[in-house]
């Protein structure tokens, strides 16, 4: 073979000589120094194939093609693992089965693998308990360290650990200063008076902010409800002008960036000496803080790791934040991200503030850790040349969810989400406005002074 | 046919029941090691036995969306599995062996009881060959053994409801007594060595999914290292 493969992503051009022996050096280079091994060493016993995963997994009901169950793409893996990583497969080989690695069946994994969203969904209905994003999560670094890996994911590691600006959307740092200048303008409409700020570079604060860094692009509403939330708390919190992206998609597709990333992010906390590190709404970059600081940022310097949903609850139940009742009388419903909902993290938080402020709050079916992905998890949200596939395909089944409800917001708090159900919105003609709850407080926020919001102006 | 009939119950049951164990053994010895070592290498050391204890707990007794996505296979599949786990070990006719062989005893199941487990068992196993067969989406991910081992246990049942009520038996007594003992022997074998060791590892492999993301901290560093790109830019 001496053409570049063409997956449904675009990818850059990686080496094409031996593709089969490097993906088993790979393979084995992290068997070695992971802690994957005893995992795929049960699955392997286990996995039954009983296919009870095809109720839960919404891509495969989507296509209802085989291909898709999440049971037959792990297998895919696993099978590798069985061939070349143990006893039993060895002798069966040599024997029995004639099974050997590829290009081909490299190619196909290439492809299966960014089918999954990784929302994990399959691991509650699977009966031995196999975590099918887990063996994705593992697939994905393989293929990356033999360059298989989407273009839109790459480069934006590449700017994130590399580039000028140390952020995955590549926004400068002046042209970050300058959004935040003109956010507290915005601010200053709907609060007068008030001096809502976005703190930077603040020495020694609790809170060293990291949102998904494209809020400062797409998600102005959000980034405001955040500093009006944390303004009438009264927190001390800052943002870092060195490291002010959240974003980590290691989570998608390699430990190696994972690590790194999470490490530059402590990096930042530690240089302004902050106290503990907030994410702002994102589902993957919670998870990917929260875990990622527990699973490689020495004990000694580890920080807590808390979503802003988190906080601004713990303050409604506290009653430090106050919001008006019923603020919003539109029929909202509320989108859970699968990084932060599925394991039971944040799923009644934005909920009990939800149904102060909101008159008329609806839930999807099925919601909270059974709720269905937006089909643009795991990373895939950001590569828009399979959006049709994407959307179409893999946020069928939120459309028809959102669309039940007959809700006026959806409340998406994740900027992974937001974009997807924005183009779910689009693609099905949905009558739904997207939002985030933060995005709601700037009608709902009560300042200790007392002050409430001006109603927003409209824009067209 | 006596003689072979012998065989099988002494020697070949031997080797087979030591050999299972000894299989069983070893598996939960190298799962418990190779996961408190995933526990020694990574940051997070926790091992969070609640959440697999609840996870396991809610599988023995699925209910709400468990039960809704195939209920049919579900159901017939719980009453396989307890026919499969509780008739061998508390079935009369067994337990007169163990006390013959080595002494032990226990209480038995009231035979009317164990015979409906048994017929539940046949009819289920067979349900379940066809569910496996007539759905489209497990057929495609059916390999040999998930047909194989279903049908043995299904002919385990059958020919010991046969040895137990020899008048409705159209077949010789020590053909289907031989037939019984060999393919329960079989499956003993087969236990630590196919997908059946989910008898044991049942709760384990849970444990597995939850401790496979307590990452290595430098497992990243350490692979660009050996696969020499530790320099290369991204």
């Amino acid at each position: 073979m001496h053409q570049q493969p063409q997956y449904t992503y675009y990818a850059e051009d990686f080496p094409l000589e031996e593709r089969p022996r490097r993906f088993l050096e790979a393979f084995a280079a992290i068997l070695r120094h992971s802690n994957y091994g005893p995992v795929l060493d049960t699955y392997v016993h286990v996995s039954a194939k009983c296919s009870l995963c095809t109720a839960a997994c919404p891509v495969y009901q989507a296509t209802g093609d085989s291909q898709d169950i999440p049971c037959h793409r792990s297998e895919l893996l696993l099978r590798i693992y069985r061939r070349y990583f143990t006893l039993g497969g060895s002798l069966r080989a040599r024997f029995l089965d004639s099974f050997h690695l590829n290009d081909e069946y490299i190619d196909t994994m290439a492809e299966a693998f960014y089918r999954c969203t990784a929302c994990k969904r399959c691991l509650a209905s699977c009966p031995m308990g196999i975590d099918h994003a887990l063996v994705t999560h593992l697939a994905r670094w393989v293929l990356s360290e033999i360059g298989i890996v989407p273009k839109a994911l790459l480069v934006s590691v590449r700017e994130q650990l590399e580039g000028e600006t140390r952020n995955t959307s590549a926004i400068p740092k002046v042209a970050m200063l300058d959004t935040c200048e003109f956010l507290e303008e915005e601010l200053e409409e709907i609060y007068p008076g008030a001096g809502i700020t976005f703190p930077i570079d603040v020495e020694d604060a609790e809170y060293v902010f990291f949102p998904a860094v494209s809020d400062y692009l797409l998600e102005a509403d959000t980034l405001m409800g955040n500093a009006a939330m944390l303004h009438a708390i009264g927190a001390s919190w800052t943002i870092g002008s060195e490291n002010f992206d959240g974003i980590d998609y290691g989570l998608f597709y390699s430990d190696r960036m994972w690590e790194r990333i999470i490490t530059a992010q402590v990096a930042e906390i530690k240089r302004l000496g902050g106290r503990a590190m907030l994410i702002g709404e994102c589902g993957h970059a919670s998870r990917s803080a929260k875990e990622g600081m527990q699973n490689f940022i020495p004990a000694s310097e580890r920080v807590p790791v808390i979503n802003i949903m988190e906080l601004a609850h713990a303050n409604f139940l506290s009653g430090k934040l106050r919001l008006i009742e019923n603020a919003i009388t539109e029929r909202t419903t509320y989108h859970d991200p699968c990084n932060i909902a599925r394991k039971g993290w944040i799923v009644e938080q934005p909920r009990e503030i939800l149904r102060h402020i909101c008159s008329d709050f609806v839930e999807m079916t099925p919601h909270g850790v059974d709720n269905y992905c937006c089909g643009g998890g795991g990373g895939t949200v950001s590569i828009d040349e399979i959006r049709g596939f994407r959307v179409m395909v893999g946020g069928q089944t939120k459309a028809e969810q959102i669309k039940a409800t007959g809700a006026h917001y959806v409340v998406t708090p994740c900027a992974n989400c937001k974009k997807q159900v924005s183009e779910i919105i689009e693609d099905f003609e949905l009558d739904v406005v997207r939002t985030g709850l933060h995005d709601l407080f700037l009608q709902a926020i009560i300042m200790p002074d007392g002050q409430r919001p001006e109603p927003r102006r409209v824009f067209a | 046919m006596n003689e072979w009939l012998l065989w099988a119950r002494g020697p070949m049951f031997r080797f087979a029941i030591m050999l299972m164990m000894l299989g069983m053994v070893r598996l939960a010895a190298l799962n418990l090691i190779n996961l408190a070592r995933v526990a020694g290498r990574s940051g997070d050391k926790r091992f969070p036995v609640p959440a697999v204890l609840r996870s396991t707990a809610g599988w023995l007794f699925p209910r709400g969306g468990a039960l809704t996505g195939h209920p049919v296979f579900t159901l017939s599949s719980m009453i396989f599995h307890l026919a499969m786990i509780i008739t061998p070990i508390f079935l009369g006719a067994h337990i007169l062996l163990w006390e013959r062989g080595l002494g032990l005893s226990w209480p038995a199941l009231a035979q009317p009881l164990a015979d409906t487990l048994t017929l539940a068992g046949i009819v289920t196993g067979l349900i379940l060959i066809v569910q496996r067969m007539s759905a489209r989406s497990s057929r495609d991910l059916s390999r040999f053994q998930d047909y194989l081992l279903p049908a043995l246990i299904t002919v385990i049942f059958a020919t010991g409801y046969l040895a137990i009520h020899p008048g409705s038996d159209p077949l010789p007594y020590d053909t289907v007594m031989l037939i019984h003992v060999v393919c329960g022997n079989l499956l003993l074998i087969a236990l630590p060595f196919s997908k059946l060791s989910h008898a044991l590892l049942f709760p384990v492999t849970r444990l597995a999914s939850e401790m496979g993301w307590h990452l290595a901290p430098d497992a990243g560093r350490r692979v660009a290292v050996a696969l020499d790109k530790e320099d290369q830019p991204i």
